[in-house]
């Protein structure tokens, strides 16, 4: 959709300039990273693939792998 | 480059924002409005659908400026649905109105008699659930029809709902019923035994115009309508609630010659639940405050003596129509009173053995009602006009 | 080595501690499916367990003074466990925030604004919070001031306009309900209100000066439990047997103000409150995070990670859960047990075995 391209580039714009002119490489590295993540999120959920839920993961792990449940009701 | 380039940003940024952010995308502008004041829910003659009837107000402020005249003089426009479900219903007057209704101001929900001995347990979840409906809602039991009773154009108000409303209001001048509001309803619906009341509209049928009033109050158990209070009942029921603030109690006058009517001006309850060798004893404690508004003897009541024996009189009044109340409780077994909560609070362990039982247990209380009626004033007379025998 | 360069004074982090707590004010909501009209009794025990737990987060902070949870770990713990455990922490912040500003949207979207798209709001929500992050802890701290203040005046005079609503019998029985559910209740009190305080052991490094810290800790924590406290009195008070049937019984209870037929239809005034004390929350969060990622990453600043985690923080929110009542499932499960041992076990961990090795050596850090 175009609010998420419009929203990248202006991510893209306000940071990347002032990383490369200062020469924070390190910086610019993890925010690439970050950004290509948080992009491709963006971009699963604007085209309707299912992202998974690290919660429903985690519940999966915990109650059914360790048992640990509270009783419901 | 880059103080520009952020001057720039910083404008598109804020060029952005006032695109998206002035507005609101559930604006509804008051005139797409179908503001409801009052809903009514019947059974419709197909089985298994409901008749929803909804009060909408008229946007006539334009109209009388440019006719002069009201047109036919109603300010407010019954609409009526017909649907399987109370949501259901409501969507359906979309193809009648055009617009989705605005429940928000809602004053009343009134349900049809036939609805209520049914039972009210399907058809109160919509108005429980939905975000636009206030639990201040009050909630009525039509004798009849609930459109028939919205239909009735009130002499003083604009709109029959806010009539109601009023009427429902007026309770504290006579405590011959109750307001119910949808919160209280709710709550005594979740309670595994006691009965919910609401208050019953009737039209009385004169010869020139219908008028509604508030003719009494219905009991409901879990839901299915099981009996109604006439007003000295529902006066009982509010004694032991504490719930009485005015009213007219009528007792003999001492001397047996007429009667003493008296106004009350304040009551307090308290309720004491006990158990007491497996049987159940209810305490119940009123203290109440009257003034001596009229009488109909020439003997002179305003006299210590003659007062404390209408005090006597009044107190024995009240007791008998707390347990004229009790009795027809007692007919209907269902507990108005909320006694079964009041045990449940206080004997917490023995309450879960009893609640199951409680429907075979509860006519098996015992009342001991203790009143205190105290008479503090005599309003403007000392003596009454009409002077007695003994006296001339 | 610092990222940040504010510093914040003791009194800034009472308020900012009391302001975290109240924002989870709507949180006693959801706890109330659990504990109904006894939730007053588990805000109090959650207090009490809550209360030494949170001291050792701030005596670990004096020991460690101007230090954040990153550098502690790898102090106590090398610089392989350090770093795991941190990226646990960071994880669990991430997701504490998604459900934070997917609360948020939750209120919005079942209240005050339910056609607009659910992701808008998150949007909005977010880069507002992202904003405040950017400029930094210090301006944090001084409006925190404010919103404290703003809260606590809507919570009393919520209460103090229902008084003539309120029925106190609506407590009795006490001890009702079945221990289990006051347990899980307790556990669900002291984790989320309490325990996400956590948090502030990455804050409590920027402290000015650290004579303070445990009044200032111990009484904002205080502030924020009478605030929640007085919510779920009010709210067990006014709507007695029927607060466990509604989704938001805040709501409810506020849309039963009626005075004088002038003070109704209060409703947007708690909604107000709520966005702002949750905003506040969100923000510590998300400053936390940041700082945490990046120090982990060893960056020089925060900054330029900001945006992106909104932009991941938008989406993990918009999906992580299908509904509020997933929600409520999964956070009252899961969602305690796994963060249990971020909250109760790690911080005193680290300040034992701080004691034990005799750390921070001098000349350290």
């Amino acid at each position: 959709m175009i609010f998420l391209i419009l929203i990248y580039a202006f991510i893209f714009l306000i940071n990347v300039p002032g990383l490369i002119k200062r020469k924070e490489w390190r910086e610019l590295t993890a925010f690439s990273i970050l950004y290509v993540i948080a992009f491709t999120l963006g971009l699963m959920y604007v085209l309707d693939i299912p992202i998974p839920s690290p919660m429903k993961g985690l519940q999966h792990l915990i109650v059914d792998i360790l048992g640990i449940e509270y009783p419901q009701g | 480059m880059g103080k520009k380039m952020k001057i720039i940003l910083k404008c598109l940024l804020f060029f952005f924002m006032l695109m998206t952010l002035s507005g609101c995308l559930s604006a509804r502008e008051i005139n797409d409005l179908e503001i409801v004041v009052g809903i009514g829910v019947d059974k419709d003659e197909e089985p298994g659908k409901i008749l929803l009837t909804a009060q909408v107000v008229k946007d006539t402020a334009g109209r009388a400026s440019e006719n002069g005249s009201e047109g036919d003089g109603k300010a407010f426009w019954n609409v009526s649905s017909r649907g399987n479900s109370v949501f259901d219903a409501v969507r359906q007057i979309t193809y009648k109105t055009g617009n989705r209704l605005f429940i928000s101001h809602n004053k009343a929900v009134i349900f049809g008699y036939d609805i209520a001995a049914e039972g009210l347990e399907e058809y109160i979840d919509y108005f429980l659930r939905a975000h636009e409906m206030r639990p201040t809602a009050l909630i009525l039991v039509a004798e009849g029809r609930a459109s028939d009773i919205l239909n009735i154009k009130p002499e003083i108000e604009k709109f029959p709902a806010f009539n109601i409303a009023k009427l429902v209001d007026s309770y504290v001048f006579t405590s011959n019923f109750y307001k119910v509001n949808m919160k209280e309803f709710a709550s005594c619906l979740m309670s595994d035994t006691s009965a919910q009341m609401a208050p019953l509209v009737s039209i009385a049928q004169d010869e020139e115009s219908n008028d509604i009033y508030m003719s009494g109050m219905v009991v409901f158990k879990r839901g299915k309508m099981v009996g109604k209070l006439t007003h000295d009942e529902v006066r009982g029921l509010l004694w032991v609630l504490g719930k009485v603030t005015s009213g007219v109690i009528i007792v003999p006058s001492p001397n047996g010659q007429g009667k003493a009517v008296l106004e009350i001006i304040k009551a307090k309850s308290k309720v004491t639940p006990e158990i007491k060798d497996g049987k159940i004893v209810i305490h119940i404690k009123i203290k109440e405050e009257s003034s001596l508004s009229e009488q109909t003897t020439t003997e002179n009541l305003a006299d210590n003596k003659a007062l404390e024996k209408i005090q006597e009189a009044l107190a024995e009044a009240i007791r008998r129509e707390i347990m004229l109340t009790f009795d027809k409780s007692r007919e209907l077994d269902a507990d108005i009173f909320g006694f079964g909560e009041m045990l449940h609070k206080k004997y917490s362990k023995e309450w879960k053995y009893i609640k199951d039982n409680w429907d075979e247990i509860y006519p098996t209380l015992d009342l001991i009602i203790d009143v205190e009626a105290r008479i503090i004033k005599t309003d403007l007379l000392k003596k009454p006009a009409v002077p007695s025998e003994g006296e001339k | 080595m610092s990222i940040e360069k504010g510093t914040i004074s003791s009194q800034q982090l009472l308020f900012l501690m009391a302001g975290f707590v109240q924002g989870s004010v709507l949180l006693i909501d959801f706890t109330v499916g659990i504990t109904e009209h006894q939730t007053w009794m588990v805000i109090l025990a959650g207090l009490a367990i809550a209360a030494p737990v949170v001291f050792s987060y701030v005596v670990l902070a004096k020991r460690f003074p101007g230090m954040n949870l990153v550098q502690i770990n790898d102090m106590v713990y090398g610089r392989f466990l350090g770093k795991a455990i941190s990226i646990y922490y960071i994880f669990f912040f991430m997701m504490t925030l998604s459900f934070n500003i997917r609360d948020v949207g939750e209120l919005y979207i079942t209240f005050l604004m339910p056609d607009t798209p659910f992701i808008f709001l998150l949007i909005v929500f977010t880069a507002t919070c992202a904003y405040a992050v950017t400029k930094g802890i210090e301006v944090l701290a001084r409006v925190s001031h404010l919103f404290v203040v703003t809260g606590m005046l809507v919570i009393t005079s919520t209460f103090t306009l229902l008084t003539s609503q309120m029925d106190f019998s609506n407590f009795l029985p006490l001890f009702e309900l079945p221990f289990i559910r006051m347990f899980q209740g307790i556990h669900i009190v002291s984790a989320i209100p309490f325990g996400e305080t956590v948090a502030f052991l990455m804050i409590m490094g920027c402290l000015n000066k650290t004579e303070h810290a445990v009044k200032s800790t111990f009484f904002g924590l205080l502030i924020g439990a009478v605030s929640l406290l007085i919510v779920a009195v009010r709210n067990t008070a006014v709507l007695g047997r029927t607060q466990a049937i509604w989704t938001a019984p805040s709501f409810q209870t506020i849309r039963l103000i009626d005075i004088g037929t002038v003070l109704t239809r209060m409703d947007f005034l708690i909604g107000i409150a709520q966005t702002i004390l949750i905003f506040l929350k969100c923000s510590i969060l998300f400053y936390v995070l940041a700082v945490a990622l990046s120090h982990l990453l060893g960056l020089k600043s925060y900054l330029p990670l900001v945006l992106p985690i909104a932009g991941i923080e938008v989406i993990i929110a918009a999906t992580v859960f299908q509904s509020p009542v997933d929600h409520a499932m999964i956070t009252q499960n899961a969602g305690i047990i796994y963060s249990a041992p971020l909250i109760f076990i790690f911080p005193p961990l680290s300040l034992l075995i701080a004691n034990i090795r005799g750390l921070p050596k001098n000349g350290k850090g």
